[in-house]
């Protein structure tokens, strides 16, 4: 391991643990004035993690082991892929950091061990909301493998830091099918953080929840955890997109400048994009459960697509 | 008698089914009582006692043998039944007497028929199903059991409720009673078996600020394959309540039945007292009732509308008609000084006056809110998303209409054409009818239109009458006089609240309150759910159940 991926781990990992929940507040402020409210402060998020930490955590008598580890190995997970996308500069890593096969791997460790909790608690919703992404999930799954397949055919390789240092290097993107593929990246965004059409982040409605059914038993620390992993999920995912599609500014080598425009620069992006994403989801209303399936096809035909248009033209 | 059947034959003829997209026809109360004097006679060959009511209505008693040949027959008419209620020692009669209360389309009197009952008695609910609550609340209430009823369960009182404790008999004074502490058997759901069906149980602890409810739902995976309801978890025993006061001191009891009915369940008991009294109310205050009646189905029904678009996840949608639902509020409290337009109606009229220029106020207002509300209505029904939604969600069969007594937009979304406003004129509607609107498909979407219609039409309605309000008193002078020398006797008003067809029977003996009898539009409504989410997946239940807009509170009284 060397100096420059150490400082990598702590200033990458770091700035997005930071800056994660500001993004939620960010995309809930936009829905709010679309609504004509004021909606939250943009620091609200922050106020909310540090109010849970402070809470007790309860469990119920049902409750195993899986309960109380399920806050940590999701957010150990998805700290761990932080590392996986650069967001302040592109570090010398070692083999293995990067690569997308892992990256997919670590974002099941979470969605397992949620839906495993949400079984574990012995609340009906609970389990309703398990069983409703474990079968949607068998849509997820593949729509992500193409999608990022897609990614890595056009870039020739399977290393997201490899595929960022090609992006960086230009101002407008590489090629352009990544711009078919952000398509597909966009929609993984808003299925993978549970947005509207696909579940709404924003209901007290128990019986039409998929995400917040299965952590609705979660309390306290436990439940800031889960939701600061989640908060960092969506950041990762937009930082994915915001890379590939619109990469300028992003630092290829370690400076000071370097990584204090790459930060600047990201923040600028990523709230566009929080925006974008807000923008998005009061656009349209949720889809019926059996209709989302459909709507992660868009995302698997654009990165087939993709694939089909680089092989043949 | 064979001259008079001839002349009911040609009106309905006999087996005619109930036709409620039939043209209503006011017909004279003589022909009413004759077609139910020719039913009776044909069935039992016995010619009833028939008593006039006060309001539209007509006693009709009969002995046992009688009441149970002629239940299949009320069937096979096209009677619906509309409340079946106990009283005891009806007029000096010692025991229980049981009032079935019917409908039947193309007359507005009301049927009341009365059977004397013991502790025991036969159940109707197997040829009226609406009759299977009734019955139960009957149970609950007095003790009377139903033999061969096929739903002998409790119903308002659950099972923390000791055995034998009965609120509404006589003998039963209010006071403190023990609570069973862990009762020994819990309340039987029904039960569906087989591979992969398993139940989901909801409430009655929900996660908005809602009231209790709890719903079992049996599902296979996510279409529900039975839903069954327990309501009841907050009685307030209204009606005995009201029992032994005077009229006028039960006004806020009648109000505080479900919050946003206060004005049509204070103007339908305040009209069943005036009927009782004798008291006319003055033209203008029939004019101020009607425009507060239809302000309370506007931001009522303007709530409905924001919760629906919210169930399915689209606040932008539902931020115009939230505005508009507190627009309303602000004019009630300019028109009455509260917004739910709380202690207004009162015995003989209304309390105070609303001045013209609040009045002009209210006019310009709507002129300008009538556009509006059009165009964001345009935009919903622009939207593939929501009407995807919307569409073919909870149908509501038409079929259930009659057998359940279903009422209101959720009714006419369905097919029927039924509106107390129009079928059993009060007030100023015999002057000023409104606008029907129907809708046949029965779904979610059907039941957002007829709101958004009645909402237009209530408008409408509400500037008419702005218009040609005349002016003068705003309670009869003889209110006082007669209300303290209000003589024995009882009578039944309807109204039509924004849920539906609300129901109130008041009985007055010495001067103070013997028995009053509530039933809102939702006791019966409710029991539509059951049926309007079967094969629906359970993520679209609060959306069907939002499109119902079921009061708790309005039932469990």
């Amino acid at each position: 391991m060397n100096a420059s991926f150490l400082l990598f781990t702590l200033l990458n990992t770091g700035f997005i643990l930071l800056v994660s929940p500001f993004f939620m507040s960010l995309i809930k402020k936009v829905k709010a004035y679309v609504q004509g409210r004021k909606g939250p402060k943009l620091l609200q998020s922050y106020f909310d993690l540090r109010k849970l930490m402070q809470k007790e955590v309860v469990y119920s008598p049902n409750s195993s082991i899986i309960m109380r580890i399920t806050p940590y190995l999701n957010l150990g997970a998805l700290l761990l892929a932080t590392l996986f996308v650069p967001v302040v500069f592109i570090p010398n890593a070692p083999a293995g950091i990067g690569n997308v096969i892992v990256f997919l791997y670590l974002l099941v460790i979470e969605r397992f061990f949620t839906s495993l909790s949400g079984l574990d608690s012995g609340s009906a919703f609970g389990g309703m909301g398990s069983s409703r992404l474990m079968s949607l999930s068998a849509v997820i799954e593949p729509t992500m493998i193409i999608a990022f397949a897609a990614l890595a055919y056009v870039l020739k390789t399977v290393n997201f830091h490899e595929m960022f240092a090609i992006t960086a290097g230009s101002t407008i993107p590489e090629s352009p099918t990544l711009s078919l593929i952000s398509i597909s990246l966009f929609i993984i965004i808003i299925v993978e953080t549970g947005r509207i059409p696909v579940d709404n982040p924003a209901t007290h409605l128990e019986l039409t929840m998929i995400n917040e059914a299965m952590i609705l038993e979660q309390s306290g620390k436990n439940l800031a955890l889960i939701e600061l992993a989640h908060a960092i999920k969506q950041t990762i995912l937009m930082a994915i997109l915001i890379n590939t599609l619109a990469p300028f500014g992003l630092a290829t080598e370690l400076t000071f400048t370097g990584i204090v425009i790459s930060c600047f620069y990201f923040l600028v992006k990523a709230s566009l994009l929080a925006g974008l994403i807000g923008l998005f989801e009061s656009s349209i209303a949720k889809m019926r459960l059996f209709r989302l399936p459909g709507f992660y096809m868009m995302a698997f035909f654009f990165s087939a697509l993709t694939i089909l248009m680089e092989v043949f033209i | 008698m064979n001259l008079s059947k001839n002349t009911n034959d040609s009106l309905i003829s006999a087996g005619t089914r109930l036709r409620d997209n039939r043209q209503i026809t006011v017909s004279p109360t003589v022909q009413a009582t004759q077609y139910a004097t020719d039913l009776i006679f044909d069935v039992s060959g016995e010619e009833p006692q028939i008593t006039r009511g006060k309001n539209h209505e007509f006693y009709i008693p009969l002995g046992e043998n009688e009441f149970l040949k002629i239940v299949p027959a009320l069937s096979e008419k096209g009677f619906v039944l509309i409340s079946l209620f106990c009283v005891q020692d009806f007029e000096d009669n010692p025991g229980f007497s049981l009032f079935y209360m019917f409908r039947l389309s193309g007359y507005t009197d009301v049927f009341a028929f009365m059977r004397h009952v013991e502790m025991e008695t036969t159940s109707i609910a197997k040829v009226f199903p609406s009759a299977c609550w009734y019955e139960r609340e009957i149970s609950d209430g007095f003790g009377i059991e139903f033999t061969d009823a096929f739903d002998k369960r409790r119903l308002f009182l659950h099972e923390a409720y000791p055995e034998g404790f009965h609120p509404l008999l006589k003998s039963f004074k209010n006071g403190k009673i023990q609570a069973v502490k862990n009762p020994k058997e819990a309340y039987p759901f029904k039960q569906v078996e087989g591979k992969g069906v398993y139940q989901i149980p909801v409430g009655p602890v929900h996660a908005g600020i809602i009231e209790p409810g709890h719903f079992r739902f049996s599902v296979i995976g996510e279409p529900i394959l039975n839903l069954e309801i327990r309501l009841f978890y907050k009685h307030r025993g209204i009606e005995k309540l009201a029992e032994g006061k005077r009229p006028s001191a039960c006004i806020p009891i009648a109000e505080a039945i479900s919050g946003d009915e206060t004005v049509a369940n204070a103007v339908s008991f305040c009209m069943a007292v005036e009927k009782i009294a004798g008291i006319e109310i003055p033209t203008r205050a029939s004019y101020l009732r009607a425009i507060l009646l239809e302000l309370e189905r506007i931001y009522s029904h303007m709530g409905d509308l924001s919760g629906m678009i919210t169930d399915i996840g689209f606040p932008r949608m539902t931020t115009p008609f939230l505005i508009h639902r507190e627009k309303f509020f602000r004019q009630n409290e300019l028109l009455t000084g509260s917004r739910f337009m709380r202690s207004v109606i009162d015995l003989g009229g209304i309390k105070k006056d609303i001045p013209a220029e609040v009045l002009s106020k209210l006019a310009i207002y709507l002129k300008t809110f009538v556009p509006q509300f059009e165009s964001e209505i345009k935009d919903v029904n622009a939207s593939s998303s929501l009407i995807d939604r919307f569409s073919t969600t909870g149908i509501l069969k038409k079929k259930f209409i009659v057998p359940l007594n279903l009422t209101g937009p959720i009714a006419r979304a369905a097919g029927a054409s039924y509106d107390v406003r129009l079928d059993h004129p009060y007030g100023i509607y015999k002057d000023k009818p409104p606008e029907r609107a129907i809708k046949t498909t029965g779904d979610v979407l059907s039941r957002f239109k007829v709101k958004a219609a009645e909402i237009l039409n209530s408008a409408t309605l509400i500037q008419e009458l702005i218009a040609s309000i005349p002016e003068g008193a705003i309670v009869a002078e003889v209110t006082e006089f007669a209300l303290s020398n209000i003589p024995h006797g009882y009578a039944l008003s309807m109204v039509e609240a924004a849920r539906g067809q609300n129901l109130h029977w008041v009985y007055v003996r010495n001067g103070l309150i013997e028995r009053y009898k509530v039933r809102t539009a939702s006791f019966c409504n409710w029991q539509a759910i059951e049926h309007a989410v079967l094969g629906n997946v359970v993520p679209d239940f609060p959306l069907i159940n939002k499109s119902l807009n079921l009061s708790y509170a309005g039932t469990d009284l």
